[in-house]
């Protein structure tokens, strides 16, 4: 059996073009031509979009193999326009949702079989992943307001921080950190190696995302959760086989972390 | 089953770690509480039950459930003796969980290998052919390690398989026979869990005598991976132990049987020795008495001319009689020597040895009847006269001793291509076929010719040994309640 290299189908020529896209806006902001509003929402796109359009490119090698470019432009798109429209009214950010639509068409069809989305749905998996989430989640909130004398808030706000991790977030981290980097490095080495390795990259996404705010106590809060979620969101997915479950227990953890009002 | 267990297992324990959480929520800002201690029950439960994940994740469950209230006490009152206390005793349940649950795990996995071994042990120690053998351990070691087994054995150019496929040039398999060193393939398909393969050589002095691959939906850890190429070396070499105790008893079994053909054959031998000697004594007698007591008239009285020509004659016959019992004894003594008959060669005709053995035989005075067909062209054959006469009359008074009254021995002599051929023929009685491939040995009588007709069982040893020192050979076959004819052939003069 002849496996794809490590990063086989990585679609060179479009992050070239995204990360193209991101330091023009940048300079365009810095230079005062584009507000800096402009800056968040091409991150969000092109960081959440990149993400996504790897974890394609990476699906789209194992058969049935299919072209990748058409759908990773399309969620791009989506992720755009859905943050663009987020900065002008929080409401717009329902758009966030046509992006999980996008993948249960693409899961459906079939294309991204190679990252444990397929038809077929794990009852007792995603079950297991929503407990995770709840006590991960009931955890962290636990852990705010008593530790830290955090609020926790559920305002319009909150939901559409919601719908960005529905849309944006979660899909990005679970299908590009569990799916295809958990995914093709526990075919060459074992889950203990295979989940340290995806875990970690994972967190270095997170601490080095400029919207995660700066206090100390939410970076090590950060650094503590997100490091069980890469954990438990990888075994599932070994023990389950589907992405499924790893994605509702993210969901259901981030959408207690956007009810902490420091957040 | 196992996960289930594992999975109820590791709920009950986090409602321990509750349970105990509940009980330690009178802590406040100043003080810990002593029930925080009881968070060691459940790790330790936890570990000794669950081994290594039991442990940490219990562990793990503690200090979370124990984190909140520690970090408002650390913040209240600064890091202060309590504080610092309940930091420790955290922190020693966090080292203590994974450590107690990796050494039980640890004595779990040598204990398994040790039964495993032990499996592969009895399995081959049991006596049962080769691939049955295999199939018998493929069976119990897929059920130990929670795998697919597969077991090849090399049988000459060929494979025994238990399992799937015997292994090919380009299958993990075939490259770990190649290179007699273990094979590890990270995954073999694109299932949505990765299935580890490892193929192990069967080692035995160096030489790989088969293959072990061990295929599994899951993880095959490194020192599993250890364990399973010592456990091809166990089970090379506990196959090289099964081949070789098989040998042994199948030696044991083949020379206990040549024991007991060798006793039985001496017993035998010692038996017609006996025979022999009751035999020898009776045919040496019988001249002896003749000489004797015609010598003692011939002695104490007087008699006419030709009454005394009469007795000298009968006595002479005797003489004669008793030198050629001797004369058979001499040859089978040297013959037992592995000494060839002394032979002093000629050309004889062998038409005029066959008139002059039927004539001394077949007289008209015996009950049957001696017809001589020969044919017409002059036979002759390059052999020693005296010894010719030997087999000759050797074999015709054979059949005469052997035939019923009123039945008729047939003497034929014919040359073929550069031998001449003398058969025997009577239409007595047979030969038994058991008996028939011994008529040759020394000393040995059909069981039923014994009391029927005198014999020292030595004539056709004599005729067989004579024949063969003449290059010759000779085969007897026989019909029972039809016949024997005694064949032998000659080389004839060129």
């Amino acid at each position: 059996m002849v496996f794809p290299g490590l990063l086989t189908g990585t679609p060179a020529g479009l992050l070239a073009v995204l990360a193209a896209v991101l330091a023009m806006c940048a300079a365009l902001v810095h230079l005062g031509w584009l507000p800096p509003s402009a800056l968040r929402v091409v991150t969000v796109a092109v960081v959440h979009g990149g993400l996504l359009a790897i974890a394609f490119g990476w699906a789209a090698t194992t058969p049935p193999q299919w072209r990748p470019l058409g759908p990773s432009v399309i969620i791009i798109l989506v992720l755009a326009v859905a943050a663009t429209g987020t900065r002008w009214d929080p409401r717009a950010a329902i758009f966030y949702l046509a992006s999980p639509l996008w993948l249960t068409f693409l899961a459906l069809s079939g294309r991204l079989r190679a990252l444990g989305l397929r038809w077929e749905m794990p009852v007792g998996g995603s079950l297991l992943g929503l407990a995770a989430g709840l006590t991960l989640g009931g955890h962290m909130l636990l852990a705010a307001a008593v530790t830290f004398g955090h609020r926790v808030t559920t305002d319009g706000l909150v939901l559409a921080a919601i719908a960005y991790d529905a849309g944006a977030n979660v899909p990005s981290s679970e299908l590009f950190f569990r799916g295809a980097l958990f995914n093709r490095l526990q075919r060459r080495w074992s889950f203990a190696a295979a989940v340290t390795v995806a875990t970690a990259v994972g967190l270095l996404r997170y601490l080095v995302d400029p919207l995660l705010p700066r206090a100390p106590e939410i970076i090590v809060g950060t650094l503590v959760y997100v490091t069980l979620l890469g954990v438990i969101n990888a075994w599932l997915l070994w023990w389950s086989g589907s992405l499924l479950p790893g994605l509702v227990a993210s969901l259901v953890f981030f959408a207690a972390y956007r009810m902490v009002a420091a957040v | 089953m196992i996960r289930r267990r594992q999975t109820a297992g590791l709920l009950v324990l986090g409602g321990c770690v509750i349970a105990v959480a509940v009980l330690a929520a009178d802590a406040t800002a100043q003080s810990a509480s002593p029930w925080r201690h009881a968070y060691a029950l459940p790790v330790v439960a936890g570990a000794l039950a669950l081994g290594m994940v039991g442990g940490s994740v219990t562990a793990l469950a503690a200090l979370m459930t124990q984190a909140p209230t520690l970090f408002v006490r650390v913040e209240a009152v600064g890091l202060g003796a309590g504080a610092l206390d309940e930091l420790v005793s955290a922190a020693l349940l966090l080292v203590l969980g994974p450590l107690l649950g990796f050494c039980v795990t640890e004595a779990r996995r040598q204990a398994e290998r040790y039964a495993t071994v032990l499996a592969v042990q009895e399995t081959l120690a049991d006596e049962r052919p080769l691939p049955q053998a295999l199939d018998a351990l493929r069976c119990r070691l897929g059920g130990r390690l929670a795998a697919d087994v597969t077991l090849a054995v090399r049988d000459g150019d060929d494979w025994i398989v238990a399992g799937s496929t015997a292994p090919t040039s380009d299958s993990a398999a075939g490259r770990a026979v190649a290179t007699t060193a273990a094979v590890f393939v990270p995954d073999i398909g694109h299932e949505a869990r990765p299935h580890r393969l490892l193929s192990a050589p069967l080692s035995v002095r160096g030489e790989t005598v088969g293959v072990l691959t061990v295929e599994r939906g899951g993880e095959l850890p490194a020192g599993e991976r250890r364990a399973l190429v010592a456990l091809a070396l166990h089970i090379g070499a506990a196959l090289e132990n099964a081949r070789l105790a098989a040998r042994q008893r199948r030696f044991a079994d083949e020379l206990a049987e040549k024991v007991r053909a060798a006793t039985d054959r001496l017993a035998a031998l010692d038996q017609a020795k006996s025979a022999f000697v009751a035999m020898a004594s009776h045919e040496l007698r019988t001249p002896l008495t003749a000489l004797v007591g015609y010598s003692e008239l011939l002695a104490t009285r007087a008699f006419s001319p030709d009454e005394v020509r009469r007795q000298a004659e009968i006595m002479r016959r005797q003489t004669r009689r008793l030198a050629a019992i001797i004369d058979d004894f001499l040859d089978l003594s040297r013959l037992e020597r592995g000494e060839a008959p002394p032979l002093r060669l000629a050309d004889v005709a062998v038409g005029p040895a066959l008139t002059a053995a039927v004539e001394l035989l077949g007289g008209p005075q015996r009950a049957c009847r001696v017809v001589l067909d020969c044919s017409l062209e002059p036979i002759a054959v390059r052999a020693d006269p005296h010894a010719l006469e030997r087999i000759l009359v050797n074999l015709v008074s054979n059949a005469l001793k052997y035939s019923p009254t009123h039945t008729t021995v047939t003497v034929r002599a014919r040359a073929t291509s550069g031998t001449v051929v003398i058969s025997v023929e009577d239409a007595g009685r047979g030969i038994a076929p058991e008996a028939l491939p011994r008529v040759f040995e020394p000393y040995f009588r059909a069981p039923d010719a014994v009391g029927r007709a005198p014999g020292s069982g030595l004539g056709l040893a004599m005729v067989k040994a004579l024949v063969e020192a003449h290059d010759g050979h000779v085969h007897v076959e026989s019909t029972l309640g039809i016949g024997t004819r005694v064949t032998l052939q000659l080389p004839a003069v060129p």
